[in-house]
């Protein structure tokens, strides 16, 4: 077994720092004393660890997982560009079971973690949208699949850059994306066409928006359809964040200044 | 009173040598009836969470200290004070001691002496747990003046759990009642002026989160600023313009009247 413990020793020779991915209290406890730059990715801080990066969405793709720890801690400045990182984090089990050694800077720079922390809507109101984006996918309208389009944030100037499609059946409702009826009332309105605008702080504004936005420059990969280029097209015009269920291929995606941000299946979840 | 008009009875009724075995009787029954009350008390704080909801509190540790807990201390009290009334009963009966005044004076006395150490207790822990939930809620504001509002509301508990226990007790409790009186009037008063500002906005918030006289999306102009309405809550109204973003307090939108822009 020496060869494997050499092995392991070569994993985690010389590294800056550690990012623990959802630790428990034994794991956290066991690295707090350690001589090493220590990392908290989780989706809440339950240790008040002092560098904590939190994670909105429970990455089930690892690689999606250690890139948006690592884009979190860059942005923060707890980890320099050339740092040599160990992520520690669970794959199969629900204990650490994995062990990752990458170094900082080695992906490019995806905006994911840019995505949900430096919106103009709050990060909780984006991670309920994809949510509720995800709880859509994995069941659909009655088993067919639907497509829905979600414009989140800077809702007054969505709103001008749109027209109704009909009336709208949230105004005077107070209905906010996190509330338990929301999924429920979003499947049954998800048969409308149309996008979904949601303000700042997580209002339903309206559905049945027609979005006309000047698509000019808007550079989406080919062989989406007229959904997802609305969507980008809305978040180059305006300070959004679009997040699109695909009707073809059932793929949640979300958009933030005209470019694909990222990309998640929702049966994965 | 009753109580002590019934050992009359039994003793003109039995002899004194009966008298004497019933009272050792009573003596008896109340070790039985007193470990009753305690075992009961004891599962029904348990059943209704109180062990847990204790847990952690300076009182609850300095218990286990002892070698108890807080439900095992509130039992115990309870059968203590069963037991004490019985064993006054069945001096009482068996007229071992002949102060009768004395004993029907103390038999008033006992219950009220429970609930001041109940009412203690109940301070002791409802202080700390208090100052535990209001630190919580303001553990977001990192500033030193925030420490000061827990501490406050823990001293307050105690507070009025002491004059709770000492009224009880008969101590002349007037000049510290006069003293909370005061104190809850200036926390009013204070508290009312501070958030006058706050009860406007949201009065007025709420007449315009009901009637929507405009929504998000519309050009508005409230006063001097003009811009797309971006987000209405309860105490402010957000208007953007293209270099400005106003947050306008919903009462000043009451006062200035709106203008909705059409083009």
């Amino acid at each position: 077994m020496t060869e494997l413990g050499a092995l392991l020793d070569d994993v985690v020779d010389d590294v800056d720092a550690v990012f623990l991915f959802s630790p428990s209290g034994s794991e956290y406890e066991r690295f707090a004393e350690a001589d090493v730059d220590v990392v908290v990715v989780a989706p809440d801080n339950d240790h008040d660890a002092d560098q904590f990066v939190e994670l909105p969405l429970e990455f089930t793709d690892v690689v999606g997982r250690v890139r948006f720890g690592l884009e979190g801690a860059h942005q923060q400045e707890l980890v320099e560009d050339g740092d040599e990182i160990v992520c520690v984090t669970q794959v199969f089990a629900e204990e650490m079971d994995t062990v990752i050694r990458v170094r900082a800077r080695e992906f490019a720079h995806t905006g994911v973690y840019d995505l949900f922390v430096n919106s103009r809507a709050e990060p909780s109101v984006i991670r309920d949208v994809f949510e509720v984006a995800i709880e859509l996918g994995k069941k659909g309208q009655k088993g067919k699949p639907v497509g829905a389009l979600f414009v989140v944030g800077d809702a007054g100037k969505v709103m001008n850059k749109s027209r109704p499609l009909s009336y709208n059946p949230f105004e005077k409702s107070h209905v906010h994306v996190g509330d338990p009826i929301v999924n429920v009332m979003l499947k049954e309105f998800s048969r409308l066409d149309g996008a979904f605008v949601i303000s700042d702080s997580g209002k339903i504004v309206s559905a049945y928006r027609y979005l006309e936005p000047s698509a000019e420059g808007v550079d989406i990969p080919k062989g989406l359809g007229a959904r997802h280029m609305a969507a980008g097209a809305i978040t180059r015009d305006t300070n959004s964040v679009a997040i699109v269920l695909s009707e073809s291929d059932g793929m949640v995606r979300a958009f933030k200044a005209g470019e694909l941000i990222l990309e998640l299946d929702p049966e994965e979840y | 009173m009753a109580q002590v008009d019934w050992p009359q009875i039994v003793r003109s009724v039995f002899s004194q040598e009966t008298a004497f075995a019933v009272s050792v009787a009573i003596l008896v029954v109340g070790v039985a009836v007193s470990y009753v009350v305690w075992r009961w008390v004891h599962s029904l704080l348990g059943r209704v969470g109180i062990p847990d909801s204790v847990e952690g509190t300076p009182f609850e540790r300095t218990a286990q200290s002892f070698g108890t807990s807080t439900v095992g201390i509130i039992a115990q009290l309870a059968a203590l004070f069963v037991y004490i009334t019985m064993a006054i009963i069945a001096l009482q009966l068996a007229q071992l001691l002949d102060v009768q005044f004395f004993w029907s004076r103390l038999t008033g006395y006992l219950p009220r002496l429970f609930i001041a150490a109940l009412a203690i207790i109940v301070g002791l822990i409802g202080g700390d747990k208090a100052k535990l939930v209001v630190s919580d809620r303001l553990r977001s504001v990192k500033l030193p003046e925030a420490e000061l509002i827990p501490e406050l509301v823990k001293y307050s508990v105690f507070y009025i759990a002491a004059l709770v226990a000492l009224s009880q007790v008969g101590v002349a409790t007037r000049a510290l009642l006069i003293l909370l009186a005061a104190y809850a009037f200036g926390l009013v008063l204070l508290s009312g002026l501070a958030f006058k500002d706050l009860l406007a906005a949201a009065a007025a918030g709420v007449y315009l989160l009901l009637s929507e006289p405009y929504s998000i999306g519309d050009e508005v102009q409230i006063g001097d600023h003009r811009g797309i309405v971006q987000e209405v809550d309860i105490f402010v109204t957000h208007v953007e313009s293209d270099a400005e973003e106003y947050i306008i307090p919903n009462q000043r939108v009451l006062r200035n009247g709106i203008v909705r822009v059409r083009q």
